[in-house]
């Protein structure tokens, strides 16, 4: 048994028990001095935290969702690959408190982080390439244009005069012109096909905006009605004709009032 | 309009400001108000630094008058001065600080439309920033279901990270891109998205990620039965043949033009370096299980 398994499965077994371990958590605090220890244990988070994610990714039924954290786990390891060097360098280096076998299982250690990292899991299945490749040659080769030429003709069964020569060529030349005239065609419906894809998306990210829009103008119409509604009640009350012929009527008293006296101080 | 009105109108809602034996409390609302009309006059008068320091101190009356959307939209426009003046930090503050304030609405598009903004002002300054600002538009936008509003902001994450030269970071975004547009069954966008990713990878001379990130998006069904596949599966086949007319032949296709700007400049300066180091790598890895087999 090599160091480097007794040194894993120690590892195993003291972090089952880690929470029952209240020395190691006091030390976790003062393992501040040691540079390796810190890099370690930040490396090992680091570790955790990937092989969660390829766990959840294992178990991820979108696939989408799966390339993207394929990707991500993906990166995680070449930066934590990057670190391993650098631990390397720590673990030979001497620091104080330290004996010359812990100096060596340190380099174990390392080198059993970096088998690790590496046997993260990342979704590396090659897929049916094959699968891809049939379909569309299926669905592409059944367009054939009826002809049945290819391209030689028996010199047993006729002989070639100018003429059949000249309109072979003819023919030929035809053909080419027809050729190049649709592979332009094929070009620009490539290019309406996407076009019209992109359309697509653009409305349909346009939909729910519009839904929005209708609810909010339909809020802002009922607000109008019902203030336009209380606002004519309002004037209604002030023009009302009712004021306006006791105005009118109070005037008439008024003036008859004034020339009455008037008429009796003259 | 003649400069010293508005530094005294500055200076009056000031006075309404500060509290003294005379004053017990601030007089918030019209000092907000005197705030907005000099912000409105140093601006016409292109006395910017002004305009942002009137601004910021209007979005500060409005926020004491506890109505967030009116001090998000003076804090925008105090970013959009500093913008002029290239206070590039500032800029990233003042639009955080609108987006809390969207957020404190209960608006998150406004929000991460603000933070966007940031993004755009400094992607030629400090484009790590930016990235950043794109990337957290993005969460924003996903916490409130609206992914289809994030393609663009992928897009131009990716973008900014090509031109850091961080080509797996630019992948990456653009795989999240095509998981977004997965949520949305937008899958014209998501086999883009994935082409797009495979040519990175490729550009960056990584052949085994390009290799895997193939792997990984041939099992999405959207992305197998699509025009985008046959292209990838084309150029990662001539790139273990080391056939270099035909990925120059590819990258001038239909399928690669229709991609994202930058992501077809990639395209065209393929193949990078050593296709025939590719090739030989390939022969390599196809010899060693021969020799397990002539174990006999």
């Amino acid at each position: 048994m090599t160091v480097i398994d007794l040194v894993m499965r120690v590892d195993s077994i003291c972090k089952k028990f880690d929470k029952y371990d209240v020395d190691k958590q006091k030390n976790l605090n003062a393992a501040g001095d040691d540079a390796f220890a810190r890099l370690y244990s930040v490396v090992e988070a680091d570790l955790d935290a990937v092989l969660q994610k390829s766990e959840a990714a294992k178990i991820e039924k979108s696939r989408a969702t799966a390339v993207a954290t394929n990707a991500e786990i993906r990166r995680t390891k070449a930066r934590l690959l990057e670190e391993i060097p650098k631990l390397q360098r720590l673990a030979f280096k001497q620091v104080k408190g330290l004996s010359k076998e812990e100096r060596e299982a340190r380099s174990d250690l390392v080198a059993a982080l970096k088998d690790r990292i590496e046997a993260v899991a990342d979704g590396n299945i090659s897929a049916a390439k094959q699968g891809g490749d049939s379909a569309p040659s299926a669905s592409y080769g059944g367009i054939k244009f009826g002809s049945t030429y290819d391209g030689r003709f028996d010199d047993d069964y006729f002989q070639q005069t100018e003429e059949s020569d000249q309109f072979r060529q003819e023919y030929e030349m035809r053909r080419m012109k027809q050729d190049q005239g649709l592979d332009v065609i094929s070009e620009g419906l490539d290019a309406l096909k996407n076009m019209a894809h992109d359309m697509n998306e653009e409305l349909d990210k346009q939909v729910p905006l519009m839904d929005e829009i209708d609810d909010k103008v339909d809020r802002a119409t009922s607000d109008l009605k019902t203030t336009n509604v209380r606002l004519k009640d309002t004037v209604n009350k002030m023009r009302s004709s009712r004021n306006f012929c006791i105005d009118i009527i109070l005037l008439v008293i008024i003036l008859g009032i004034v020339s009455y006296l008037y008429n009796v101080l003259k | 309009m003649p400069v010293s009105d508005p530094e005294k109108l500055i200076a009056k809602a000031d006075k309404l400001t500060k509290l003294s034996l005379t004053r017990w409390s601030a007089d918030w609302r019209n000092a907000t108000l005197l705030y907005e009309e000099a912000a409105n006059l140093f601006r016409v008068a292109k006395k910017n630094e002004k305009a942002k320091e009137a601004f910021e101190k209007a979005s500060k009356g409005q926020e004491m008058l506890s109505s967030p959307w009116d001090a998000a939209k003076d804090m925008e426009s105090a970013a959009a001065l500093a913008k002029e003046l290239g206070n590039w930090n500032e800029v990233s503050d003042f639009y955080r600080r609108a987006s809390e304030l969207y957020m404190e609405c209960g608006r998150p598009q406004p929000a991460s439309d603000a933070l966007v903004k940031a993004a755009r002002a400094l992607e030629d300054t400090i484009p790590d920033a930016a990235v950043q600002l794109y990337n957290e538009a993005s969460a924003i936008l996903e916490e409130d279901g609206k992914e289809q509003m994030t393609f663009d902001l992928y897009c131009a994450a990716s973008s900014v990270y090509v031109k850091l030269e961080k080509y797996s970071a630019a992948a990456t975004s653009l795989l999240q891109l095509g998981l977004a547009a997965d949520k949305c069954n937008a899958t014209n966008s998501q086999c883009k998205a994935y082409l797009g990713a495979i040519i990175v990878y490729l550009y960056a001379h990584d052949f085994k990620q390009a290799e895997k990130c193939y792997n990984d998006c041939s099992q999405v069904d959207a992305f197998l039965r699509s025009h985008q596949n046959r292209c990838a599966s084309k150029l990662l086949s001539a790139h273990t043949e080391g056939d270099i007319e035909e990925i120059k032949r590819l990258a001038q296709s239909s399928t690669v033009s229709n991609l994202d700007h930058v992501v077809i400049k990639l395209a065209r300066k393929l193949p990078t370096g050593d296709v025939s180091a590719v090739k030989t790598d390939a022969a390599k890895e196809e010899e060693e299980p021969l020799d397990e087999d002539d174990l006999t």
